[in-house]
């Protein structure tokens, strides 16, 4: 079989076929003015579900509707077809053909990379809108007036129905300017008075809004890894900050934001995964790649995946063996291991010896279930006139004894005192059942562990 | 193009096909037309049409000449230029004008009303998908973005709904559907195949008895291989049996994948296939795991998973084999029990824990007190071992009767 290269031309118009039912295609017309049409989607047609992007997530605006081919130099092919009598038969029979195929040829090759110009945080026309319209987040006032902003508190917003028919380029933040905008907003999450739902929901928006800006200009090269990866850290660092604050008389809007985040956080995982495998070359890995992808695996630790993920046993059929190998994802499938089969021993005694910040972050909310499946077990297999120590189920559980005592009366389980007056377990209760959700926030003994190591990586 | 090929000859070829084309619909005579639109043959006929299609580069006026051959335009003319970009390795051009001249098959077909073009119908759905198999195997390997096969699943949607109606054509529908698994598969977008799943299981004009055995053979083998992978075992074996009792026994490939899933399940409810069965059919990555279900060895678990770890994740079938440790931990106590019996019998039913231990030593493998309790809790938990557990005497005492219930055909619980 032969290689051959695909030469494309820039046709000024394709055609696009109304009646289509393949993914949908893109058109550029080359008007004078810089104006970015983004693709259309095809129709309501008979797809089944599966509106995400498979490549990028643009943060469910209209832009960024299909795969996009890597950001390959396009040989122009015109000036081969002009070269006429050097070209034989066969290459004049190929282009004819070429041409006959590209008149009904649904499929977009290429898509022109569109670069914006907007030099700050927030397009100028948008900053003059909302200060008008008083639609200022607390972050983005000017000496805390909600009619003012300026340039280096104002951060666009996310738009969910951009007009496909055009967008101005002095809307769309440039990569660099995206960058620094993501830059700002991280440092948003440790540096403000603010309660934590009012930062989350800010940042949730304003890098939705970074996202939508990227996939527009279609920038999907490795550039972009390292901001897909900040954004996630904010997600998973959401998801365990959340989690801390959902109970009290906010807890059902925290516990819905918890639940979106996860949506968002699956999401933008997803589009990491796929920029790692765009970018990969030579079949290595990228420097985080293996931590996060355990996180994955974490997430998804009782075999529900993710909204609108897959199965883990399907997931993993697609990880590169070298990351299969690391050592963050064999954490990862060591946990998932103890987790199954209900070794609650290894579970949180690895836990605490080797997950990373993130990585905990992302198991957090299956600790508290195996502590029950813990004291399930011990309450229904231990021995009526051996009561199980408080303490030692407190090392077992890496709980304070206080909250393991806590713990147990959440499962429905008394506590008792011993002769010694040591504080037990008594077992055989028949009264157990599992906490009801969000009925308590237990700690973790070793997370302070886990948190130096995380400031240690920081300053590296 | 090696033999020289004269435009006479050329001319003649083409005309020949179109008039094959034409005489097969009007005598709706579909073993004569299929081998007419099975690309992936590489007939000789078919490679020599194709020759005549790139010298004479204007079979359209052929088309035209006449009345029989022009009706039918909107699928000969893709389907030639299909077949010329295919004989010059465009596989990436191929599948765009393929699927052009079957979307205007298709428009035809609907219109018949009977179901004799359905086979043909097959050849189509059977094109469909390997072409746009090869088409992006060509576009990943001059990295771009494989896009071809969505594209044939998308399709394929559309030839189901085709077919998805009353009257003799719905017995197709489940051919194309296998068709669908396997795009669906390959891409690894599984969750689509519930809609069709859906269709198929509930919809009313469907009767699942009289779609054609091998179609039915294929579809619970994707099915099982589905429920697999979501651990429901029931179901799953019941698929995968279902398959592989109806599945021709001469077809050795085919017993080969049926049994290559079918075997996690049944090891999962404990039951074990029989040495000559893994030989015979070519798994003999499973016999170190039988093994160490039979022997009760952890360390020989672990290590047929480590040594077949990419077979099995790339099957989907590692996570049901590691689950099968609580197995072989209750193999593994059963057989300390035994022991112990023969020396001490009326003793037999205290285990010490320190025992356990120094047995798991033997096997290379390290535990401490605390996860040999947590082990044998989680045992009686799970109702693979009867008893109770005295932690101040780091003892485990087993139930007199019937201390390591069989898993008789169900799943450890949850």
């Amino acid at each position: 079989m032969e290689r051959r290269q695909n030469h494309h031309q820039q046709p000024q118009n394709l055609r696009r076929n109304p009646s289509s039912s393949s993914s949908s295609s893109s058109s550029h017309s080359s008007n004078h003015r810089p104006r970015y049409r983004p693709p259309n989607r095809a129709g309501g047609d008979a797809r089944p579900h599966s509106r995400e992007d498979p490549y990028l997530d643009s943060g469910d605006a209209a832009a960024g509707g299909r795969p996009r081919s890597l950001a390959r130099p396009m040989r122009a092919h015109a000036s081969e077809a002009a070269a006429g009598s050097s070209i034989g038969v066969r290459e004049r029979q190929e282009q004819h053909r070429r041409d006959q195929d590209r008149e009904d040829d649904r499929d977009c090759r290429e898509l022109a990379s569109v670069v914006g110009t907007c030099p700050h945080m927030c397009p100028v026309g948008e900053m003059a809108q909302r200060e008008r319209l008083r639609d200022l987040a607390v972050f983005e006032r000017l000496h805390g007036n909600p009619a003012k902003t300026s340039p280096e508190l104002a951060v666009k917003k996310f738009c969910r129905t951009i007009s496909t028919r055009d967008v101005q380029l002095l809307d769309i933040r440039p990569f660099s300017v995206l960058g620094s905008t993501l830059d700002y907003l991280m440092s948003l999450m440790n540096s403000t008075p603010e309660p934590f739902e009012t930062v989350h929901d800010f940042i949730f928006d304003r890098t939705r809004s970074i996202r939508q800006d990227l996939s527009m200009q279609n920038i999907v090269d490795k550039r972009v890894i390292h901001m897909y990866e900040k954004m996630v850290n904010f997600h998973v660092t959401s998801h365990h900050k959340l989690r801390l604050r959902s109970s009290g008389p906010d807890s059902f809007n925290i516990s819905s934001l918890h639940h979106l985040n996860m949506e968002q956080l699956a999401k933008v995982l997803t589009s990491l995964y796929n920029l790692y495998d765009l970018n990969r070359d030579h079949s290595s890995t990228h420097k985080n790649e293996p931590e996060y992808r355990s996180l994955y695996v974490l997430l998804c630790l009782n075999s529900e995946s993710l909204p609108e993920g897959e199965r883990l046993s399907l997931w993993f059929r697609r990880v590169p063996t070298p990351v299969i190998k690391s050592k963050e994802m064999s954490f990862a499938r060591r946990i998932l291991r103890y987790f199954r089969t209900g070794n609650y021993s290894r579970f949180f005694s690895t836990i605490a010896a080797e997950a990373s910040y993130l990585q905990y972050c992302a198991l957090e909310p299956y600790i508290d279930k195996v502590r029950a499946l813990a004291v399930l077990c011990i309450n229904n297999g231990g021995y009526k006139l051996h009561p199980y120590p408080i303490a030692h189920l407190s090392n077992l559980l890496m709980m304070e004894e206080s909250e393991v005592e806590s713990f147990c009366n959440a499962c429905g389980l008394e506590t008792s005192l011993d002769e010694q007056g040591n504080k037990v377990l008594p077992t055989k209760q028949p009264a157990f059942e599992h906490p009801k959700a969000g009925y308590g926030k237990y700690g973790f003994s070793g997370l302070e562990n886990i948190c130096r190591g995380r400031e240690a990586e920081e300053n590296v | 193009m090696a033999a020289y090929l004269s435009m006479g000859e050329a001319h003649r070829r083409i005309t020949d096909y179109l008039a094959r084309f034409s005489d097969a619909v009007a005598s709706q005579d579909v073993a004569s037309l299929k081998p007419l639109l099975s690309l992936s043959s590489a007939s000789p006929s078919l490679v020599s049409l194709a020759d005549a299609l790139n010298l004479l580069q204007d079979s359209n006026r052929l088309i035209k000449q006449s009345d029989r051959y022009s009706q039918f335009a909107e699928i000969l003319a893709p389907l030639f230029r299909c077949l010329q970009n295919y004989r010059l390795h465009n596989l990436v051009d191929a599948y765009p004008a393929y699927e052009k001249a079957a979307n205007a098959f298709i428009q035809e077909f609907r219109n018949w009303d009977s179901a004799w073009a359905l086979e043909a119908l097959y050849v189509i759905a059977y094109e469909i998908r390997v072409l746009a198999e090869r088409a992006d195997r060509e576009l990943s390997a001059n990295g771009k973005m494989p896009e071809k096969l969505k594209a044939a699943g998308s399709f394929l949607m559309k030839v189901f709904g085709v077919l998805a109606g009353k009257g003799p054509k719905r017995v197709g529908a489940l051919y194309v559907t296998c068709q669908l698994f396997k795009v669906y598969f390959k891409l690894g977008t599984v969750h689509l195949c519930r809609s069709v799943i859906r269709s198929i299981e509930t919809a009313r004009i469907f009767d699942f008895e009289e779609f054609p055995q091998r179609d039915k053979v294929t579809y619970m083998y994707y099915t099982g291989r589905l429920e697999v992978y979501n651990e429901n075992f029931t179901a799953a074996d019941q698929k995968l049996s279902y398959a592989l009792a109806h599945c021709n026994p001469h077809s050795e490939a085919n017993i080969r994948m049926i049994l290559k899933y079918l075997i996690p399940v049944k090891l999962s409810i404990g039951i074990l296939p029989k040495d000559w069965l893994l030989e015979r059919y070519n798994l003999v990555e499973y016999s170190n795991i039988v093994q160490a279900l039979k022997r009760g060895d952890l360390r020989l678990l672990r290590s047929a998973l480590e040594e077949h770890e990419d077979r099995f994740l790339r099957s989907g079938v590692y996570l049901v084999l590691e689950k099968l440790e609580l197995q072989v931990y209750q193999r593994l106590l059963k057989k300390i029990y035994i022991i112990q019996k023969q020396k001490e019998p009326t003793k037999a039913h205290q285990m010490k824990l320190e025992v356990i231990i120094k047995a798991l030593k033997w096997l290379e493998i390290d535990m401490d007190l605390d996860e040999v309790e947590c082990i044998v809790a989680i045992l009686i938990h799970k109702n693979l071992m009867k008893g109770y557990f005295a932690h101040k005497s780091k003892v485990v005492v087993l139930s007199k009767q019937d201390p390591f219930p069989k898993l008789t055909g169900k799943p450890v619980n949850a």
